[in-house]
Order: structure tokens, then sequence, then C-alpha cells
């Protein structure tokens, strides 16, 4: 198995330019003209199409002032806080599921109903609990990441070969031993993922909530931007959003890759 | 030895490192219950290998989850070294029949792995499963994953790992049912090495008639469902002894008279599954 793997990986050839690179170049290259070229035709609103370079020059304003490195610090810290008691939270109801047939069959369905429900419409309820600060949107956040997790640590622990199970039992492991060194190694794959998907769902429940209502956060100056009309500068925060969080599922990913290269 | 007041459980108690007692395993099954092991007995004397073996169907496999303590309910009782079991017992190692190696581990950490279960210091259980790494013939092989390796070779990976519990008997579930003939025989020949080299109490379970009579002093035939010891067989064969034994006269005349026993069994067997197979097809059918 290992053999026709690194034979297949060794028969593709990697070009130095792939064609994909060249597509993906000319493609952006023209998106990027035609911006400009809109920026400059004058036939929207000023400002709505800012020029390449006002977004360019947007970008290193907010990178070189510390307020927006304080509140990226906070979404930063409600996403991380979110996705830490979501993902222990899902990741220990999914071990009781997955390991618990009645338990399953009795409230594993709610997870499936629930998990694609969209979070935002408890918000207020969040608000009335936690207040307006970060506390509302980390339990927004839990509350997004918390079904992927469960959902794919139920799956996943369903999913343990079980002759590995009676190999720990026959070496008399306790459960802790189970759950540490058996399950959870077993299941590193789907709870990998679940935590990929949840740290997605978390980044979406995190800002959509601050930009619903708070006065802190990538969300706030996002919606800060937009009501002042600083339309340079909510470009500005969107790309910049965007790369990281490109950054922040590659690492999740990266993670992921590095397993994956352990198993069979 | 004086003259005991109770001479066959003292017999038992001093000769018997394993003794299984009326063993009785039922299932039940949506076409009603079935009785899968009917009143077997043995008695497995220290460094001796048992074979059982018997045609699919017969309860060898459930046997060999009864005397492994993963199977509790049953009738019966199964000692070791004069100690009702009552669970997975530490004096017995395991092999699976299936693929079991943890493919997360290295090999070395595959077979650290119960030294790291009993809480043994990393850099001593490191060097114990080196040690038994070494008797499986896998040197050379300690950092890898399973993942690396050939089927045989992970089969051994799971054998060591046993060993290296230093388990009183080794119980082993057609270990070697997945790998081709050749690599069969060979790793039989390494078990042997072993078995002898450390004198190795052995409980095998197989269907496999060559393999049995290679390696055992006793093997023990089953009947097909219900299973029950239909005879048991001295294999008076010299040791030490390797594949090559394979050839020789002695060796096929255990194999025909192991076969003859067999065939019938085999053959009730395979009537049956027919049977079976028919019905559910007329079921399907109609």
């Amino acid at each position: 198995m290992a053999e026709t793997l690194r034979l297949r990986r060794a028969a593709v050839p990697a070009p130095a330019v792939s064609q994909v690179t060249v597509l993906r170049v000319v493609i952006i290259l023209t998106l990027l003209a035609s911006w400009e070229l809109l920026a400059r035709s004058g036939w929207l609103y000023r400002d709505v199409v800012p020029s390449l370079f006002a977004i360019s020059r947007a970008i290193f304003d907010l990178l070189s002032h510390g307020e927006y490195y304080f509140h990226l610090a906070v979404t930063a810290g409600e996403i991380g806080t979110a996705l830490l008691i979501g993902g222990f939270a899902g990741l220990a109801v999914g071990i009781l599921l997955g390991a618990n047939r009645y338990l399953a069959k009795a409230f594993e369905p709610y997870l499936y109903y629930l998990g694609p429900t969209p979070k935002i419409i408890f918000f207020p309820i969040m608000i009335m609990w936690f207040g307006v600060g970060p506390g509302s949107k980390i339990a927004l956040g839990t509350l997004s990441c918390f079904f992927p997790v469960a959902l794919s640590a139920a799956a996943g622990m369903r999913g343990i070969d079980k002759v590995l199970i009676r190999v720990g039992k026959s070496f008399r492991a306790s459960t802790w031993q189970m759950v540490t060194k058996i399950y959870l190694p077993a299941m590193r794959h789907p709870i990998i993922n679940g935590v990929r998907l949840g740290l997605g769902v978390a980044l979406i429940g995190t800002l959509l909530a601050e930009t619903k209502l708070s006065n802190k956060g990538i969300g706030f100056l996002i919606i800060n931007a937009y009501s002042t009309f600083d339309m340079p500068r909510l470009y500005a925060m969107l790309i910049v959003l965007f790369v990281l969080s490109i950054g922040a599922n590659a690492l999740v990913g990266r993670l992921g890759g590095l397993e994956g290269i352990k198993r069979f | 030895m004086l003259t005991p007041a109770n001479p066959t459980t003292q017999a038992a108690a001093d000769d018997a490192i394993l003794v299984v007692d009326n063993i009785v395993v039922r299932f039940e099954t949506p076409e009603g219950p079935i009785v899968a092991v009917d009143d077997v007995s043995l008695k497995v004397k220290p460094g001796e290998f048992l074979s059982v073996i018997g045609p699919s169907g017969c309860g060898k496999s459930t046997l060999f989850n009864v005397v492994g303590g993963l199977l509790s309910d049953h009738q019966g009782t199964v000692n070791v070294a004069g100690e009702t079991i009552s669970g997975p017992h530490q004096s017995i190692g395991m092999v699976f029949q299936e693929e079991s190696t943890f493919p997360w581990r290295t090999v070395t950490d595959n077979v650290a792995f119960p030294l790291e279960l009993t809480g043994m210091p990393k850099a001593q259980r490191i060097e114990r499963a080196r040690h038994f790494i070494a008797l499986v013939g896998l040197d050379g092989f300690e950092n890898r994953y399973p993942g690396e390796l050939s089927g045989g070779m992970r089969q051994r990976v799971s054998l060591a790992r046993t060993l290296a519990s230093e388990p009183k008997i080794l119980l082993m579930d057609e270990p070697f049912a997945a790998l081709d003939e050749q690599t069969r025989l060979l790793l039989g020949d390494k078990v042997l090495q072993i078995q002898q080299a450390l004198k190795q109490t052995t409980l095998l379970i197989t269907h496999n008639i060559t393999e049995a009579v290679q390696m055992s002093d006793r093997i023990v035939v089953m009947t097909y469902r219900p299973g029950k010891v239909k005879r048991i067989v001295d294999i008076d064969l010299p040791r030490p002894r390797t594949s090559e034994i394979v050839g020789s006269e002695a060796f096929g005349r255990y194999v025909a008279q192991i076969w003859a026993d067999l065939r019938e069994e085999a053959s009730r067997g395979m009537r049956d599954e027919e049977k079976h197979t028919l019905e559910h097809h007329k079921g399907g059918a109609s």
C-alpha cells in the first residue's frame, strides 16, 4: 500500500509553473484591472468602488495603527475561546454519543436538526444572558462550533476499528487509558475535520454577532467603517480578514495533513 | 508426591497451567438460539503448544474470546494457574486474526503499548520493546509506522506486542489467516522458534491443518456446530521443528488423520451453509 502511494506520488511531475498557476494569475490580474477601470470610470457613486491605490493605502493605514490589533486580538480571543469551549464540549458529547447506542438514538437526531440552523437567531438570547461585550460573541461562536465537532466525534467514535478496542481490553487498559490511548488517537482524523469545520463556523458566528451588536472586535470595526462610509477602509479590512481566515484554515489543515502521513 | 486427598484436582492443578472446564456458549439469533460451543474442556500444560482446529462455524473463535476473557456470557470456567478468570487476565496474551496494530504508533510504540499501560518508565519499556522486536526479526523497523510494513510484518508486530506483556499463555486466533501460504509457513517457523526459545505455553486457534501439525504438541479437533471436542491428537514429531518437517512422512500421516476427522465436519458445515443459502434465496424470492 505504501509503495503504491509513493509510486503514484513520484509519477506526477512538478513543472516549474503549472497551468493552474498561470490561469490563476491571469484571472486575478484581469479582475484587478477591471476593478481599477470601474473605479476610474465614474459609473458608480464615488468611493463605492475605490481605486486599488486607495485600498492599498487603507490596508497600510490599518496595519500601521495599534487600534486594529486591539480589535483583532479581541476577535481572535473570542474565536479561540469559542473553539476551546465548543470543541471540548463537542468532543465530550460526541464521544458519549458514539459510545452509547441509546443516547445516540435519543439525541443525535436533534444535533442533525440543530447543526445547520443559523445560530445567529440565538443572538438576542445570548445578549440577554451574557451582555453586549465579548461574552455573547463567545457564546455564539461556541454554539456554532459545538455541532460539527460533536457530530464528527460521534461518527469517528463509531468508526473505530473494533479489534483495536479488543486489543486494549485484552491488555486490561483502564477506561481512561482506552480513551486517551485508543479512542482519541484512532479518531484523530474525524476530530481534526470537525475542528476545521468548527473553526469555520465559529469564525462566521463570532463575526456575525460582532456586526450585529458590539463595542469592539473586527466585526464592530467593519460596521463602523460602513456607517461612516469609509469604503477603502472597509475593503481593506475585508481583504485582511480574508487573508487571516485562509491562514487559520491552512494552519488547522496542516495539523491534519501532518497526521495524515502516519496513517495506513 | 504423597497420596493427595483429591487426586484429580490436585493433578490438574499441578500439571496444567490452563484449565478450560465445561464451556457452553449460546447465541440468540433471529432463527432461534444456537449453541456455538458445547461443553468444551481442555487442559494445557506449561510449555505446551496446543492447537484447536475445526471448520468455520465450529465456535473456535468464540472459544478464543472466552479463554481471553472478552466474552463473559458463558457457562463453565476458565482457570489460569489455579485462578478462575472473570475478564481479561494478565497471564493471557491474545493475538488477533484481524489487523490489530495501532496505525498512529511506531513499531516500537506499538510493542511497548502493554508496558506503557502498566506505567513502566519510558527508557525501560523502549528497551524491552526492542528486545521483542528483535525476537520477531523486525530489527531495523523500530521507527516505522505499520502503514509502511507488509501484512506479515504487521502481524509480527502484533505478536511482539503480545509477547512484550510476557503472558504465561499465548492465545492466538488464526494469526496468519490473512497471509499467503509461503509467508505463513515462514512466519510459522518464526513462531515455533520463539515458542521453543521462550518455552511459551501456546493455545492456537486455526483452521489450517498444516499449520496445526507443524507447530503443535497436541491438536484438539472440534466438530461443526455445536462445537464439541471430537478428538485430541498427540503430535509425536521431534523438536525443535521448522517448516521443513512439512515434507516428512510422519507429518503427512498426521495431516491425513486429522483431515479424515475434519472432512466429515467441514462437509457437514458446507451442506448446512448451502441449505441456509437456499432457504434464504427461497425466502427472498417469494
